[in-house]
């Protein structure tokens, strides 16, 4: 494959590879707090009674860091890198960037540390207090104002697929972080404050953040990583460019209204869970244009799954996409909603996603950009091979258990005997849920085993490069 | 580069980035576009079907989807679809379901419910979801209570009397059973003899002359309550002493002599007060009859 890239003063590879280590930094902890998370729903004594590492307070300090941590660093680095390449000009602003290096990792650090000592906004995906929130908002702006100047600096006619997704990402999270996080501070020193919507207003502005967090943060941003990773590491031009224009429009529209699905069966009026529902629906097609575009990629290169792990990643990422953008439709139907709600059918269908999609498609394009980055190749092919069997292993354990776990209680808990009494109590439904939470544990298991092996080998490949890198300079000198 | 032969017609669009990416110009997937206009077609259905646009402060109802329910105070009510309204509709349903059974049960004694096998299934059904709401906090899911605390509802000894009607206060105006602290009340050798003298009562293998001289002590001090014989009172609450089952002193989790002793003695020393809450108001009488047949049957019920 050709290999271009040592042109250091052309780019800014210094806040990509800046970004790529936090993300596996963060990967590494993120996913060791599920991992501790999982295992103390399964075995509650792990809480030892130590107020900070209850699973109230670990929780979000998990999906914190996975997302925006892992994923968020994932998303700078890969953006950073993919809008400098594509648009053939140098990253706008090194300060300001190294300013969004610093501010996200500060944030991100701050919220973990928080949530531990107690403090929270207690919005889902939002935990962060209102300090933390401002300075997420600034970074942000930074973010955008960077990539803006960046697309107009290109020194290429048209802007490429995967920088639509980014800019779109940017522009919405930065839409949603805000009118979200909309709160008045009880004090200017106290850390609580009070939001600015209240009862089912505040309810559905919560899952309007809560699922287009899903919409743009984690799908439109990493098809933007797709759309360059997929392609560059196959080798083959995209599939379709018609379809890249029309899936991509269609997504980003219907996403915005699907959120009220979250509110299914609650005070929410009838006919926002209708729109909400029915524009699940029309999502589906839209979602899986970049899955078809993705996979039809690779129609003709086929051959290079078996010899390219890296592909591997992309492939089944693209494909538990396509499996979690069909479930999520199924389950904002009202009907199944009714079942699935308020058991771990959602927490599995999130992690199809986040593991599945989010965490492989990262993978798979950190390993092409890893060996770029530092000039050099990964260290060790075979540690790749083993780190996508131990996600793909742990991917399907925990969701073949959160199936058994959220369809079986969401039965159990609508099940009534001959005399239209209920079959069980509620405690009896939890006791069922034991089994399937080891399996999950060990799921979790599995998939940070994979990571903590990424994180050595991506380590090993880093010195490799740096003695290459010395090895060189001694030679020429 | 692969070439592919199903491709060979199709163009790039002529653009290309960063060395070699391209975009083939292939139409939209035939498949891809029906099927988005099948859930366009879906979509628009459904908007008719149910509640769907907000009209200023209104919203369009849908069509054909009236429901009619009656509410637990007899309203006959038709509306729209809507989801409260199918919940209302379910109540109805269930309430139908088990009037024959609820009417029944309020009317007869608790003999009758006891003879009427289909009627006594219906109240242990019913009661298993009544305990587990309001009862399970305390005496826990099975029943067996929390030494100590919460009196096991499964053993055969009933602090307040295990007939239906004892049970049946018990339920609807709670209970507050006393016991008092006899540290600095008794002295250090009275409080050691009269131990001795409750576990001889159940059969305990202890030292007979400080039991002989608990013996005193506890006609003195303790057979108020708990009886000349020590087997209580069920009008104060007060504990049977002599049928080896403990219901505050944690005797059952000690494994010698001497730990029972410190069990029972942390009793005497320091007393327990415990309450039942009263459950009438919160619960209707049938509610409370339900569960007092639950209750009864449970353990050794008189």
């Amino acid at each position: 494959m050709a290999h271009t890239t040592a042109q250091p003063a052309q780019y800014n590879y210094a806040i990509v590879r800046n970004f790529t280590i936090m993300a596996l930094v963060w990967g590494v902890l993120g996913m060791t707090a599920g991992l501790y998370i999982a295992s103390e729903l399964a075995w509650p004594f792990l809480n030892f009674d130590i107020p900070q590492i209850t699973f109230g307070r670990l929780r979000p300090v998990h999906t914190t860091l996975v997302i925006f941590g892992f994923g968020g660093s994932a998303l700078f680095a890969t953006s950073y890198y993919v809008v400098q390449r594509t648009c053939q000009t140098r990253l706008w602003g090194d300060s300001l960037a190294s300013f969004t290096f610093w501010g996200w990792q500060a944030a991100v650090a701050l919220a973990a540390i928080s949530y531990m000592a107690g403090y929270t906004q207690a919005r889902e995906y939002a935990e962060m207090t209102w300090p933390i929130d401002i300075l997420i908002a600034v970074v942000w702006v930074a973010y955008l104002l960077i990539y803006v100047m960046t697309l107009r600096n290109r020194s290429q006619p048209h802007i490429y697929v995967a920088n639509w997704f980014y800019i779109a990402f940017i522009l919405a999270t930065a839409i949603l972080h805000i009118f979200n996080n909309l709160a008045m501070p009880v004090s200017l020193f106290s850390l609580s404050s009070y939001s600015l919507q209240s009862g089912v207003q505040d309810a559905m502005t919560q899952w309007w953040y809560g699922h287009n967090a899903v919409g743009f943060f984690l799908t439109a941003a990493f098809l933007g990583m797709m759309y360059y990773f997929v392609p560059k590491q196959v080798g083959r031009p995209v599939y379709s460019y018609r379809l890249s224009i029309i899936h991509f429009w269609a997504l980003i529209f219907l996403y915005m209204w699907v959120g009220a699905h979250h509110l299914h069966w609650t005070a929410l009026p009838d006919w926002t869970s209708t729109l909400a529902a029915t524009f699940s629906i029309l999502l589906l097609m839209p979602s899986w244009g970049g899955m078809i575009n993705g996979i039809m990629t690779l129609s003709g290169a086929w051959d290079k799954l078996r010899t390219d792990p890296i592909i591997r990643f992309l492939v089944v990422a693209l494909s538990f996409y396509g499996m979690s953008t069909f479930e999520g439709p199924l389950m904002s139907l009202k009907s199944v909603n009714a079942l699935s709600h308020y058991t771990d059918w959602t927490v599995g269908h999130v992690h199809s996603g986040a593991l599945g999609w989010v965490a492989m498609i990262s993978f798979g394009s950190l390993y092409h950009l890893v060996p770029r980055l530092w000039d050099t190749r990964m260290w060790s092919t075979s540690l790749i091979y083993l780190h996508f069997w131990l996600a793909t292993i742990g991917i399907v354990l925990y969701i073949s258990a959160m199936w058994v776990a959220g369809i079986g209680q969401g039965l159990l808990l609508r099940a009534f005997d001959d005399y239209g009494n209920l079959a069980y109590t509620f405690i009896e439904t939890v006791q069922f849920l034991h089994q399937p939470y080891v399996v999950r544990a060990l799921g979790g298991l599995f998939f940070v085993s994979g990571i903590v092996i990424m994180g050595f080998n991506v380590y090993m490949t880093i010195r490799q490069g740096r003695r290459e890198q010395a090895a060189l300079q001694a030679k020429l000198a | 580069m692969s070439k592919d032969n199903s491709q060979k017609s199709v163009q790039t669009t002529g653009h290309s980035w960063d060395g070699d990416l391209q975009e083939f110009n292939n139409p939209l997937p035939r498949w891809w576009l029906w099927a988005f206009y099948a859930t366009i077609v879906f979509a628009v259905v459904y908007w008719f079907l149910y509640p769907t646009l907000p009209i200023g402060r209104d919203y369009t109802k849908g069509i054909g989807n009236e429901i009619t329910y009656t509410t637990a105070d007899g309203k006959t009510v038709t509306t729209h679809w809507n989801t409260r309204a199918l919940f209302l509709k379910e109540k109805e349903e269930a309430r139908k379901q088990q009037a024959q059974y609820l009417e029944k049960l309020a009317k007869v004694p608790y003999e009758a419910i006891a003879k009427d096998p289909e009627l006594s299934a219906f109240a242990l059904s019913r009661a298993k979801v009544l305990f587990a709401d309001n009862c399970a906090a305390c005496h826990q899911a099975g029943g067996d209570g929390v030494l100590g605390e919460y009196p096991n509802l499964l053993d055969d000894a009933w602090l307040w009397g295990g007939t239906y009607a004892d049970i049946e206060q018990t339920i609807a105006n709670g209970r507050t059973g006393m016991m008092p602290a006899w540290k600095g009340k008794l002295s250090e050798q009275e409080i050691e003899d009269v131990v001795e003298y409750v576990l001889s009562l159940s059969g305990e293998q202890v030292d007979a002359e400080k039991a002989a001289r608990g013996k005193s002590v506890f006609m003195n001090n303790c057979a108020a309550c708990h009886g000349q014989d020590g087997k209580g009172q069920k009008f104060l609450g007060a504990a049977n002493l002599t049928d080896q089952i403990w219901t505050i002193a944690k005797v059952p989790l000690a494994n010698s002599l001497d730990g029972k002793r410190n069990a029972v003695r942390e009793v005497v020393e320091n007393g327990k007060t415990r309450t039942m809450p009263a459950w009438k108001g919160r619960l209707s009488d049938t509610e409370i009859k339900i569960l007092t047949f639950y209750v009864h049957e449970l353990g050794g019920g008189q």
